[in-house]
């Protein structure tokens, strides 16, 4: 859906040019490399704009490049609840933790919640767990913000205020000021803020994360420029205390799949005291979370089947389809706010989109040309992986919905996880879908794999004939079973 | 499985509900201001003026409107005020409380400037004659209330030039006369009559002014200083503070290496002291209890031990000793401090056996106020001060405020001024007083988020060179700030309880339920659509001033 259809919703001028302002031809732009002096604005410092800052200023330093950022926050991460969070699962794969620590980002132990040694799939036919892959696709659980409203002081460290600090250390100038417009002010651009305060950059990275009302403000102000679609989600935290998390929980990710109409993941997550519920779909509304506390398989994680009061909790919108285009001269946008992967890795997301702006920056340019060769590419190829994520959701909806399905899914698995000999298919493939490690491609690819699809037929037949031992795999035997009912 | 089982229709989790609702709460300073000044208002127009279409000289005459509105003589309260709104200003913690002292002296001389006309109320005449004796700030207070709401006015006044303590009391350091006369002038500009030299009791007395007018406010201040009662305080050099200070500004005569014994802690006292040095003289003050307990402003005292007075604590006279008519020196008596007494003070006891000789010259007493209650012999005042109603209403036709209900700041006598008018004013027209309108709650403590704001540093009211304070004895010490350090300052403003169009809540609202209005003013920038209201609570979280609260 989004870019297929991009380029008829969009004029072929407009998406040449990228971001043009209303009623107004772009005039040939004078110095559109950086140079020593240029100034950058920055809006945001969630992951994508404390990653883009970082990248940008350690790319200039090895060009020996002097240039200015100014990163726009006034929010801040020390906050606890709603304040000083950017609302989401909070969830970091491995493949991330490595990739950044090969930038030089090494997310410190306090900032990581809990290492997540395993999935817990739930289903009503039964539950089982998927352990590591080959020990090295762990994820990390953390906070975005200082952890929920009510929260203890701990010593953790919120991973966007980790980011900011390094953004900061390279030299990023941190500007406590809320950005409420950006125009084309001849040549340059300007940035305006609610207290009356404007400055004028060479280049704008728009970072707000789609939960910002500025893309609104920059659809107005530019007119060939479509802010991302968005669906409502839901995020609540549950305050158990460390001792009741680590038995209930342990350190394992806990996936729903349920069948429940429009609803596409949920998961809960263990955080130090608190439990991450996240509820992803379309439209997610009242209903829906109260058909999914409701079910058995989600009130039987609670002590006593019963729902404790949620401490926080937030409906945050999240980018079904990427901003068109997220580029024009001296603007780029960067992070959810331009292009996203569906449901998973955002902050991968930011890292890629963060770098490849940054480059495209320093190396090649701030007009919309250099943009559109060097940093659109990025953004089409997670366009195309999102119409592919599409459609393995469509099947993981249609497996929510049929119970003997599910019956097939959950024998094929606990077979694999009892077996370390065999090749795991099916807990790769569910292991990559819920983590987000590796491409929807990827994903997709695998399952097309004989292999794959001949164990599946298998064990649909197998895992559905009633009354049979064969029904719960190995695991109706008396030997230590991967499956919990 | 356990057999856990829900009814469908009750829900299985109670969402913990945020909902948020606009509310605006009393700041800190206005609820300091003895005069309940709109502060936060008015340093919000200036603040917001591009928000709101303003240019910053409309922005400085609105705000200055707003000032007038409550107080007629802002030019000349500001230079005095102690400025308990400062006291309290949450920005205080952070990095020195907002200089709304420095702005509301900008804005006063900004209206003089600008010539800018005392607001009016109302268009048309009411028949009633308004009589008030005095013209200090509480009877210019009521004078400007009532003629600007379309009242006939006439003021009494005893000596031959008006503004009562503010005139005679105050020095011209402090309060340079040039300043006062045209704040008061402007003041008469309201069709206000002005009667001089006229002398309750002498001239005039109460019962002809009861007929002659509708009703008659006594703003008769407390200019009659107690005297301390010792042994040889009758005779020449000995006189009060008051009464020095009033001789003064007359005629100043010259005390070069003469030595000043002055008596008391209040700003009198001070006032004296500094004065006295600047008329050559060596000055001591002379105060019973420590430095802690005295009530005169910090920065008198600070300024009058630049200029060399000095101080001695913990003595009370009790004896001037003369050699014939000319004062030879003072005994005193050295104290210690025991329990605080009923205002929280402690009490000084006399150290037995510690008696002393102070060598003096003169000696200023300026221990105590009192009023001169000479021709109201018709009034209670059997008690040291009248007793009034809240809204100071003595009497069928009779209303009083400032002094002459007990010593205190200008500001209150302002207020009390404005009370009274707006109580007369009800009651001559038949309607309900407006008592209800100040019903907001004051706002938490902790629920502004100072750390949202930038460290801003607070900007000091220009001063002259200490050299010259001396030297140059009526120059006036503090100065203005400039008119950009004016808006500077306003903007410091964290505008405590009231929307200040961060735009927070706006920009960051999960459900966009916030809409700007078309039309903004300070505080009106945004409706909150209740019914797309999430829960979520993060504006309530973010709000740093505290204005959006959560609904019960």
């Amino acid at each position: 859906m989004p870019e297929s259809q991009g380029g008829q919703d969009v004029s072929i001028s407009a998406e040449n040019l990228g971001f043009t302002r209303r009623q107004e031809r772009t005039p040939p732009l004078r110095n559109t490399v950086l140079a020593d002096g240029s100034r950058i604005a920055v809006i945001g410092a969630g992951p994508a704009g404390s990653m883009f800052s970082y990248f940008l200023l350690s790319m200039a330093e090895t060009l020996g490049l002097d240039v200015d950022v100014d990163l726009f926050e006034p929010r801040r991460f020390c906050h606890r609840g709603p304040a000083g969070c950017n609302h989401c699962g909070g969830i970091v794969s491995e493949l991330l933790v490595q990739r950044l620590a090969t930038e030089g980002i090494i997310l410190p132990h306090d900032v990581v919640q809990r290492g997540i040694e395993s999935y817990m799939l739930h289903m009503d036919v039964g539950d089982v767990e998927i352990a590591t892959p080959l020990h090295e696709k762990r994820i990390a659980a953390m906070y975005r913000g200082n952890g929920p409203r009510e929260s203890e002081p701990l010593d953790t460290q919120s991973f966007d205020g980790y980011l900011l600090e390094l953004a900061q250390e390279k030299g990023a100038n941190v500007v406590r000021r809320l950005v409420t417009d950006v125009r084309r002010d001849n040549d340059l651009m300007t940035v305006a803020c609610a207290d009356q305060h404007s400055e004028r950059y060479d280049l704008v990275v728009v970072a707000t994360g789609v939960n910002s009302h500025l893309l609104e403000n920059l659809e107005g102000e530019f007119e060939s420029f479509h802010r991302p679609a968005r669906t409502k989600t839901f995020i609540c935290e549950f305050r158990l205390g460390h001792e009741l998390v680590r038995e209930t929980f342990g350190p394992s990710m806990h996936v729903f799949l349920l069948d429940i109409p429009r609803l596409e993941f949920a998961a809960m997550v263990p955080k130090g005291e608190f439990v991450t519920v996240c509820l992803l779909g379309d439209r997610i509304d009242d209903d829906l979370i109260n058909r999914f506390f409701s079910s058995p398989e989600v009130r039987n994680r609670f002590p006593g089947g019963v729902i404790p009061q949620q401490a926080c909790h937030c409906y945050p919108r999240i980018n079904v389809r990427a901003a068109r285009p997220a580029y024009g001269d001296r603007l780029v946008v960067i992070g959810d706010s331009g292009s996203t992967r569906l449901f998973k890795d955002g902050i991968g997301s930011a890292y890629r989109t963060a770098k490849a702006a940054a480059k495209t920056a320093v190396f090649h340019g701030v007009d919309a040309a250099s943009f559109k060769q060097h940093y659109a590419p990025l953004c089409r190829k997670i366009g195309n992986d999102n119409q592919v994520g599409k459609v393995v959701f469509g099947f993981a909806g249609l497996i929510q919905k049929t119970r003997f399905a599910r019956r097939g899914i959950l024998r094929m698995t606990s077979n694999e996880q009892a077996q370390t000999s065999r090749p795991r298919r099916m807990s790769g493939v569910l292991w990559d879908l819920f983590s987000g490690s590796a491409s929807y491609t990827n994903v997709f690819v695998r399952t097309l794999h004989p292999a794959y699809i001949g164990s599946l037929v298998w064990n649909l037949v197998a895992g559905n004939v009633p009354g049979s031992a064969a029904r719960h795999g190995r695991a109706s035997g008396e030997e230590e079973s991967h499956v919990r009912r | 499985m356990s057999g856990a089982k829900t009814a469908a229709d009750q829900p299985a989790t109670a969402l913990f509900q945020l909902h948020a609702q606009q509310v605006e709460k009393l700041p800190p300073c206005q609820a300091q201001c003895p005069n309940s000044g709109d502060i936060r208002g008015w340093l919000g127009v200036i603040a917001q003026h591009e928000k709101n279409g303003l240019t910053l000289n409309q922005a400085y005459d609105r705000a200055w409107e707003m000032i007038a509105d409550l107080n007629p003589l802002p030019a000349t309260v500001s230079r005095i005020c102690p400025h308990p709104c400062e006291d309290l200003c949450t920005r205080a913690d952070k990095d020195g409380a907002v200089s709304i002292n420095a702005v509301e002296r900008f804005l006063g001389d900004w209206g003089l400037s600008r010539s800018l006309p005392l607001p009016r109320i109302d268009s048309e005449k009411h028949p009633e004659s308004i009589g008030v004796i005095g013209s200090g700030p509480a009877s210019l207070s009521f004078a400007y209330q009532m003629a600007r709401r379309g009242y006939s006015v006439t003021l009494y006044e005893r000596h031959s030039v008006p503004g009562g303590m503010l005139r005679h009391a105050i020095p011209d350091y402090r309060l340079p006369r040039e300043v006062l006369d045209a704040e008061v002038e402007r003041l008469l500009g309201l069709d206000i009559a002005l009667r001089q030299n006229v002398d309750l009791g002498n001239d005039v007395d109460l019962e002809e002014l009861r007929e002659k007018h509708t009703l008659i406010f006594l703003g008769l201040g407390a200019q009659a200083a107690r005297h301390l009662g010792i042994p040889g305080e009758q005779g020449p050099g000995v006189i009060t503070g008051i009464d020095y200070l009033r001789q003064r500004k007359e005629r100043s005569e010259s005390l070069d290496g003469k030595r000043v014994l002055v008596i008391g802690g209040g700003n009198t006292a001070m006032d004296a002291a500094r004065s006295a040095k600047r008329d050559g003289a060596d000055v001591t003050v002379l105060y019973r209890r420590s430095e802690t307990e005295m009530p005169a402003i910090g920065t008198e005292v600070d300024d009058a031990r630049a200029e060399c007075v000095d101080f001695r604590f913990l003595v009370s006279p009790t004896r001037i000793i003369r050699d014939g008519e000319s004062i030879q020196s003072v005994q005193v008596q050295g104290m210690r401090l025991g329990e605080p007494d009923e205002q929280g003070r402690r009490r000084p006891l006399p150290v037995p056996g510690a008696l002393q000789e102070l060598a003096a010259d003169i000696v200023i007493v300026a221990v105590a106020q009192a009023s001169d209650w000479h021709g109201l012999e018709a009034v209670d005042t059997a008690h040291r001060w009248l007793r009034t109603r809240d809204d100071g209403k003595l009497d069928k036709d009779l209303w009083a405020g400032g002094d002459d209900r007990g010593p205190s700041i200008a500001s209150r006598a302002i207020a009390q001024g404005r009370l009274a008018a707006e109580s007369a004013h009800a009651e001559l027209r038949g309607e309900r007083g407006a008592g209800a309108a100040s019903a907001r709650n004051p706002i938490n403590a902790g629920a502004v988020k100072t750390d949202f704001y930038a460290n801003q540093q607070r900007s000091q009211t220009p001063r002259r060179p200490q050299t010259e304070w001396l030297s140059n004895p009526d120059a006036e010490i503090n100065q203005t700030i400039n008119y950009d350090q004016a808006i500077e300052e306003a903007a410091r403003c964290m505008s405590c309880g009231l929307c200040f169009d961060c735009q927070q809540c706006f920009m960051y609202c999960n459900a966009s339920g916030f809409t700007r209005i078309q039309e903004t003013s300070p505080g009106n920038y945004f409706v909150l659509a209740l019914e797309s209201c999430e829960g979520c609570g993060k504006c309530i979280d973010l709000c740093p001033c505290g204005y959006l609260e959560a609904r019960d």
